[in-house]
């Protein structure tokens, strides 16, 4: 399997370096069995692939580029809008609607990224914002397309048809789950794919030290801007999937507060590890999804969890599990 | 045909010349030392040269071909390598690794999601012979950032040399280091001369390094060109000795 | 129509003069400390809230002099126990911080004063309108202006002539020059930091006597600041102001002729000079690079 192939870019300091990737799989395929037995359901399983898939797909650019975008969620966003829309208005087809939002997404990041590659450090930052909100206020005041403030509603994903075999994925939480949990899989193995490829490690070498990357002959702004593209395309698959999962559309899933979100998965998780912004996603969910329903201040909760993190553990949960010094 | 040819190089940043006029030439297989008390523009000329800005006039050209126009990553790929005065390495990774990206970039395959085999199997190869031949195979698989200082710069230039280069171009190579290092890196230096024939131009600080290894030196003053011989000739040459060794030594 | 085009100017400017100051102190803070600060929105609706709680005891007047000094104090407080410690780390954590901030203070607003709006009273003499017809332009617009403009000309007159606003200027170009010269570059990212925030916090004084309070009050202008910064150029305070000023009168323009299109045009004026002038109106070369 691919993803194991990253760890040699990783440098995991033991021999045993199918060991996580394996590790995750496991917990992975077997959720819908031991997930009801601690209180969980599918559908938090599903939330927490689709988060764990957008922060991975952050991280390529964050933790593998060493450049910080805060505007991911316009990606991600555009990855819902693009299938639900698709589905409200073009075909009842979810694999279209799939498709059709990762190349809204996709596509978008491509062309802004090309305009933003050149800016480095907190400028990347401040430009990747202000230019995802656009879309944010777009989302907002189409009223008669995007449903505005209320967001889209009137789709739901479909079963799918293959040949005479269908697959209820739409009144089937349990085989819905194993649909995100196949799209997340093919995502993640194309990113650890790429990330051991002889392009993974320019980009790794551009974050490592942008001077020297220039001049061995690597185009600096060109991976850049190649990586945020990538990253766009995998961000707007889970949104696409969100989408799917939820049967609605929502504004806020366009807005910077969830780029933030997005960011402190990856971080908490730990931006040096392959896996870290998974662990931070399911983290980040579930504590939410607790948090929310125990009180009405969960955004200190949620603040006060975003400055400890950088306070106390910049290097994330899988960080500080390995060793001092290696990536 | 010179490997590299300067023509009367001008850099100013506003009202500051930082260098005025110089020209200079480098037969292929040349070791040059650039020379010349702090200030005197070395750095700025090395970076005119290498494109890390463009001068303000002149021309600089590789064996021929006019590349004053050109960014840093077409130079590259014209053959031309350099090193920094304050080590420029990847520091998380490993030496090996460090080394690998190196070749792989100056083997063309920076865009490349996949390579075969048998590419893959050149890159590794190569990797080895470069490690080896910087003295690093047994550090191979150390973080580069925990290295020693002496190690840093071998592997920087490691980097250097796995992209094939026609022209090496180290600034300041032995820059911050003890007599034992400065030891290793004069004598990798001189390897890459006489044995594997790079042609090389160098800044450098010390001087029984510039005198032992230098075919020709270039002596640099206040951004203008002061002088440009043999080692003997720049020993003996009077203007040198008033303006540098005189008062820099 | 002729006071349709007026009220809509009138709205611009005043709209172009809060981008202006919350764009100015995100300025400051980015410049000098290289942190965006999220939560300089917040600040804002802090200044607010103060107001509101002094105003029975010292009046609007007594308010709008103390209120914003009281919100620099906690920015201050805040710099030195938290943001300092990141200034070294790489940039990702500064944003961090200053967005779990702003988590932080915009729930604790809406715990301590409620999510329901507030009113915050001006004086009688500054709420009519100057004349029947030009009703809109009352006193206490003129007088926000008014206090807009001498907070911009105050603030470049410190940045110019007093010792400190030399040297956080210096800073902004050279940092390590400023550090190697024995300057305590930590004090001037405090008190840099302090003076971001204390133009948030008048700031919302102003806005608060305009259009009330509520929690979430400064959401709505820290995009509209971080695009002034980015539309005047990064480094440049001069640019910051004029982006501000550019954009709240293009929207507030826009409004008379098409008012759906109003905030929109904030974002095609940022395309556009992204577009033809990365470095913004007035950025330094090399600044974004």
């Amino acid at each position: 399997m691919s993803t194991t192939t990253i760890e040699t870019v990783l440098k995991a300091p033991t021999e045993r370096r199918w060991l996580p990737a394996a590790i995750v799989w496991v917990v992975l395929l077997s959720a819908p069995l031991w997930l009801p037995l601690v209180g969980g359901y599918t559908a938090l399983a599903s939330h927490v692939l689709v988060m764990g898939l957008v922060a991975m797909a952050l991280n390529f650019l964050l933790g593998f580029t060493g450049v910080m975008s805060f505007g991911h969620a316009a990606y991600f966003g555009l990855g819902v809008y693009g299938a639900g829309l698709t589905l409200r208005y073009i075909s009842n087809s979810t694999l279209l609607a799939l498709l059709f939002g990762i190349l809204l997404g996709g596509l978008v990041g491509t062309v802004l990224g090309a305009l933003i590659a050149r800016r480095r450090g907190v400028y990347f930052a401040m430009v990747t914002i202000a230019f995802g909100q656009i879309f944010y206020y777009i989302a907002y005041s189409w009223n008669s397309f995007t449903g505005g403030y209320d967001g889209l509603r009137g789709f739901s994903r479909q079963p799918l048809h293959f040949g005479p075999l269908v697959i209820d994925i739409q009144n089937n939480g349990t085989l819905f789950y194993y649909f995100v949990l196949a799209v997340f899989a093919i995502c993640i193995g194309l990113m650890a794919f790429l990330l051991a490829s002889p392009f993974g490690r320019t980009l790794i070498a551009v974050r490592e030290n942008q001077r020297r990357a220039r001049f061995l002959g690597i185009a600096v702004d060109r991976h850049i801007w190649l990586s945020f593209s990538i990253s766009c395309y995998f961000a707007a698959a889970a949104g696409a999937l969100y989408a799917l999962l939820n049967n609605f559309a929502d504004p806020m899933s366009l807005h910077y507060s969830l780029s933030g979100e997005i960011v402190i998965m990856a971080v908490m998780g730990g931006m040096r590890s392959f896996w870290g912004p998974l662990v931070g996603a399911a983290v980040f969910v579930i504590l939410q999804d607790y948090i929310s329903s125990m009180t009405e201040n969960w955004m200190s909760c949620i603040g006060l969890l975003f400055v400890l993190v950088v306070m106390f553990f910049p290097r994330g949960l899988l960080g500080v599990l390995q060793r001092r010094g290696s990536p | 045909m010179n490997m590299l040819e300067v023509r009367n190089a001008t850099k100013t940043f506003g009202s500051l010349v930082a260098v005025n006029g110089v020209s200079l030439s480098v037969a292929a297989g040349e070791l040059r030392a650039i020379i010349g008390p702090n200030g005197a523009g070395k750095t700025t000329f090395f970076n005119l040269i290498t494109g890390f800005f463009p001068p303000t006039s002149g021309a600089i050209l590789v064996e021929g071909q006019d590349i004053t126009r050109l960014s840093a990553q077409e130079r590259v790929k014209l053959g031309m390598a350099r090193t920094f005065q304050i080590t420029e390495i990847f520091p998380e990774l490993t030496v090996h690794e460090n080394v690998r990206i190196a070749v792989e970039v100056g083997s063309g395959f920076a865009l490349r999601p996949w390579i075969g085999r048998d590419a893959a199997a050149t890159v590794r190869r190569a990797t080895e012979e470069t490690l080896g031949l910087c003295g690093l195979e047994s550090k191979a698989g150390r973080s580069v950032g925990e290295l020693s200082h002496g190690d840093q710069r071998a592997a920087e230039i490691a980097m250097a040399l796995a992209l094939k280069p026609r022209l090496l171009l180290l600034d300041e190579p032995t820059a911050g280091m003890g007599e034992q290092e400065t030891y290793q890196i004069a004598g990798l230096i001189r390897r890459l001369h006489k044995q594997s024939n790079y042609t090389i131009v160098l800044i450098e600080h010390d001087m029984r390094v510039v005198f032992n290894l230098a075919d020709r030196i270039t002596v640099l003053d206040q951004g203008a060109l002061l002088a440009d011989g043999t080692p003997q000739q720049i020993s003996e040459n009077p203007a040198v000795q008033a303006a540098y060794l005189g008062t820099a030594e | 129509m002729l006071q349709l085009v007026l009220f809509n100017v009138t709205n611009g400017l005043i709209i172009g003069a809060f981008y202006v100051l919350m764009a100015l102190g995100v300025a400051m803070i980015l410049n000098l400390s290289n942190v965006i600060n999220f939560a300089h929105g917040n600040f804002l609706a802090l200044g607010g809230y103060f107001a509101f709680v002094l105003t029975p005891y010292i009046g609007f007047w007594g308010a709008l002099v103390v209120a914003p000094p009281l919100v620099a104090v906690i920015g201050y407080l805040i710099e030195r126990v938290m943001i300092r410690r990141v200034y070294s780390r790489d940039p990702v954590y500064s944003l961090l911080l200053t967005f779990g901030l702003a988590f932080i203070l915009q729930d604790a607003c809406r715990y301590i004063w409620g999510t329901t709006g507030l009113p915050l009273t001006v004086p009688a003499s500054l709420s009519q309108g100057i004349s029947s017809e030009l009703f809109f332009i009352t006193g206490y617009r003129l007088f926000m202006m008014a206090i807009v403009a001498i907070a911009v000309i105050g603030l470049f007159a410190f940045l110019r002539y007093t010792r400190m606003g030399v040297r956080i200027r210096a800073g902004t170009l050279d940092l390590d020059t400023v550090a190697a010269l024995g300057i305590n570059v930590r004090l001037l990212r405090s008190f840099n930091f302090a003076v971001g925030i204390y133009l948030a916090g008048l700031a919302g004084v102003l806005a608060g006597g305009q259009i009330g309070l509520n929690p979430n009050m400064g959401d709505d202008l820290l995009m509209p600041a971080f695009i002034a910064v980015i539309v005047g150029g990064v480094g440049s305070l001069t640019g910051t102001l004029l982006g501000g000023l550019l954009i709240g009168v293009a929207s507030a323009l826009t409004t008379v002729f098409f008012p759906s299109a109003q905030e929109a045009v904030i974002y095609v004026i940022m395309a556009v000079v992204v577009l033809i002038r990365p470095r913004g109106l007035m950025g330094e070369e090399g600044m974004l690079t």
